[in-house]
């Protein structure tokens, strides 16, 4: 089970460069001693308002989803590298909790295979 | 004949509350559940399956911002309360969690809606002056 995800929203940038900016925050992870599982690509977008990051103003970017299972003594100075590396606008790390079981709640947990929408039952 | 008795038994009961309007007809049942007059004990046949909110089976993440922006306003991205998406305690909270989880994040805006959701389907019980 991940432990940690990284959200990642890096410049817009040629794609070497994006390679080699993800290449160095995969190898910073690892480093520090944690196991990366999964890496996804979310696509370049227009971002959802206008990021000011490294006295530049971003208005779009590429999305990664970094799962890696780490101690959580290390988190800290990863943001901290990430909040100073040029090339990424806006790192998030967050913890990655097993699925709740809803026993209340009225039926079983179906996941949504991506973006799905809720058509209205009447 | 058989009423005569069952009214006897029940007479005591009647003499003790008077003429309310309420009268409580304790029948004697058997082991099997079967009274006297044929009724069986058993849960209301009648009963509806109980109705759950619309994303009782739904799990709700900050990344699937199309199904989040289906609960917040078109012209100003606010989120809808309770008594407009009609969910449940639960999955409101979780809506709500995941879409300011979103926002902080930069993945959904917070002022409005994005422009590509603008046609989705209309869940929350509210019509806009369009």
């Amino acid at each position: 089970m991940p432990r940690y995800e990284l959200a990642l929203i890096l410049k817009q940038m040629q794609r070497p460069e994006t390679a080699a900016a993800l290449r160095r925050t995969v190898e910073t992870l690892m480093e520090r001693g944690a196991l990366v599982r999964d890496l996804e690509n979310l696509g370049e977008r227009q971002l959802p308002y206008r990021m000011t990051k490294h006295n530049q103003r971003h208005s779009r970017g590429t999305y990664f989803l970094v799962d890696f299972y780490a101690a959580p003594s290390m988190l800290s100075s990863v943001m901290d590298h990430l909040h100073r590396d040029v090339d990424v606008v806006r790192p998030t790390v967050l913890k990655k909790d097993a699925q709740v079981p809803n026993s209340n709640c009225c039926g079983p947990q179906k996941p949504l295979l991506g973006k799905t929408v809720l058509h209205q039952n009447r | 004949m058989l009423c005569l008795r069952e009214l006897q038994r029940w007479k005591p009961v009647l003499c003790r509350y008077g003429n309310t309007g309420v009268r409580s007809f304790a029948v004697a049942a058997d082991e099997a559940g079967r009274t006297e007059g044929g009724l069986v004990n058993m849960e209301n046949p009648y009963r509806e399956p109980q109705k759950g909110c619309v994303l009782c089976d739904v799990t709700v993440d900050f990344k699937n911002i199309q199904l989040l922006s289906q609960f917040i306003s078109p012209h100003t991205g606010r989120i809808y309360g309770r008594h407009i998406t009609g969910l449940c305690g639960r999955k409101q909270k979780e809506v709500s969690k995941a879409i300011k989880k979103a926002q902080s994040m930069g993945f959904m805006s917070v002022t409005h809606k994005h422009p590509q959701f603008m046609k989705d389907p209309n869940i929350c019980g509210i019509k806009h002056l369009d």
